[in-house]
């Protein structure tokens, strides 16, 4: 059994499934462990402000931090992975925007209704990724165990025991 | 596995579902974008034709004006484009020229009427630069090459006048990029045969031109500022043959001949 789901966490609405759900780990992480599940969101934080420009940035410090802590324990590794698969997933939709905006710089288009609203809706995602990244740096930091939507299961899926 | 897809599929629909939501509001209405450059699209386009016109004036011929304006309202009626939109100038200089200005302003020099040997010929050229004005080549370029900080200064009068000088000396005398010019050849390959003019006159004119281009480049600026005119003239000749059409005259060649002798009566293009 990859975790225990039994005990209350005090995120009742959380626990349902419907954005960051809580869960017990199928052991109790040391404070060790805790600490670099928790640096694993940290590291797409900490280069944000070269990241906005340039997504790939982020994406790489996860990566070298997922590398680094690959033979660690599965407590540390399961958050490494989902904060990695997190960031490789805005790479993507961020790097269109930023392909975008070039483009109307260097006068290939222009700015269009289309432009600022995905513009503002990679906003959005990027701000609700941010302030999900925050969360669950804390909590993994208290030893609890964060799921993502979406990344929580496929981390499982990839994360072996 | 199949949560995943599930999960995936949601959030794919919850990030095209907010794009979709919010590209529904007009953002550059409320923020008054494409008013702003509207009008500086107007300033730009008379501050340049005044620099031009010092240059050369207006050609005094209501006769070869309403001439060439049937040409151009042939040629926009039959592609659905309002002629009127498009404001002609026929300038009084020797130079085989004519270029599109902000604004929708068609500036067309005598020396490049006086030139064509044909008034099919002259659609070719006046096709072409209609081109720049309906895919905003013009504005795409000056944007690139002044920057829009100094064309809104240039359109608010801000600037001096040299720098609206070099904007004229720049749009008359250089070429658009090697892609925008094959887009406004495309245009006016399409635009002639939609208009039942055979767009093989403008490759003619094109090639005469670059014939000619080395011997008197400076006269020819019109072709010596456009790119590989062979390789130009290959691909209209490729594109004309996916068009159908109906060729049908714009005018008999004793009343070309007419008009350019009323254009050699007030200009001094040579024959």
């Amino acid at each position: 059994m990859p975790w225990q789901s039994s005990r209350s966490t005090g995120f009742g609405i959380l626990r349902k499934g419907y954005s960051v759900p809580l869960r017990e780990f199928s052991y109790a992480p040391d404070e060790y462990e805790t600490e670099k599940a928790s640096n694993s969101y940290l590291m797409s934080l900490v280069v944000i402000m070269v990241g906005l420009p340039l997504p790939i940035v982020n994406v790489i410090a996860s990566a070298i931090f997922y590398f680094a802590n690959k033979k660690s324990a599965r407590f540390v590794r399961w958050h490494c992975t989902q904060a990695l698969l997190a960031q490789g997933c805005t790479l993507p939709v961020n790097a269109a925007g930023l392909y975008w905006t070039l483009g109307i710089i260097f006068n290939r288009t222009t700015v269009s209704n289309n432009y600022i609203a995905y513009i503002l809706t990679i906003i959005l995602f990027n701000l609700v990724e941010f302030i999900a990244t925050i969360y669950a740096a804390v909590q993994t930091r208290k030893g609890k165990h964060i799921i993502w939507w979406f990344f929580g299961p496929l981390t499982e899926m990839l994360v072996k025991a | 596995m199949a949560k995943i897809i599930v999960h995936f599929i949601v959030l794919a629909v919850f990030f095209f579902g907010i794009w979709f939501l919010l590209s529904n509001f007009d953002y550059l209405k409320h923020f008054r974008v494409e008013e702003l450059t509207k009008e500086t699209e107007h300033n730009l386009g008379d501050l340049i034709l005044n620099e031009l016109q010092k240059r050369g004036g207006e050609l005094e011929s209501d006769t070869v004006y309403s001439f060439i304006n049937g040409i151009k309202k042939r040629l926009c009626t039959a592609n659905g484009i309002n002629d009127t939109s498009i404001t002609l100038h026929i300038l009084v200089r020797d130079e085989v020229n004519a270029i599109a200005l902000p604004d929708r302003y068609l500036v067309v020099y005598t020396g490049m009427i006086g030139y064509c040997k044909s008034p099919e010929e002259l659609s070719g050229v006046l096709a072409h630069e209609i081109g720049h004005i309906e895919h905003g080549h013009v504005m795409k370029r000056l944007r690139k090459e002044v920057g829009l900080s100094m064309l809104v200064a240039l359109a608010g009068g801000e600037a001096n006048g040299e720098i609206a000088r070099e904007t004229a000396r720049r749009l008359s005398s250089t070429a658009f990029d090697r892609q925008l010019e094959g887009e406004a050849d495309a245009f006016a390959v399409h635009m002639m045969a939609k208009a039942e003019i055979d767009p093989e006159a403008f490759a003619d004119v094109i090639f005469r031109l670059s014939q000619e281009k080395n011997d008197i480049p400076k006269r020819f600026e019109w072709i010596s500022t456009h790119p590989n005119s062979q390789d130009r003239c290959a691909e209209i000749l490729r594109l004309r043959k996916q068009e159908t059409y109906m060729s049908r005259p714009i005018a008999d060649s004793a009343a070309w001949a007419n008009y350019k002798k009323i254009l050699r009566g007030s200009s001094v293009f040579l024959k």
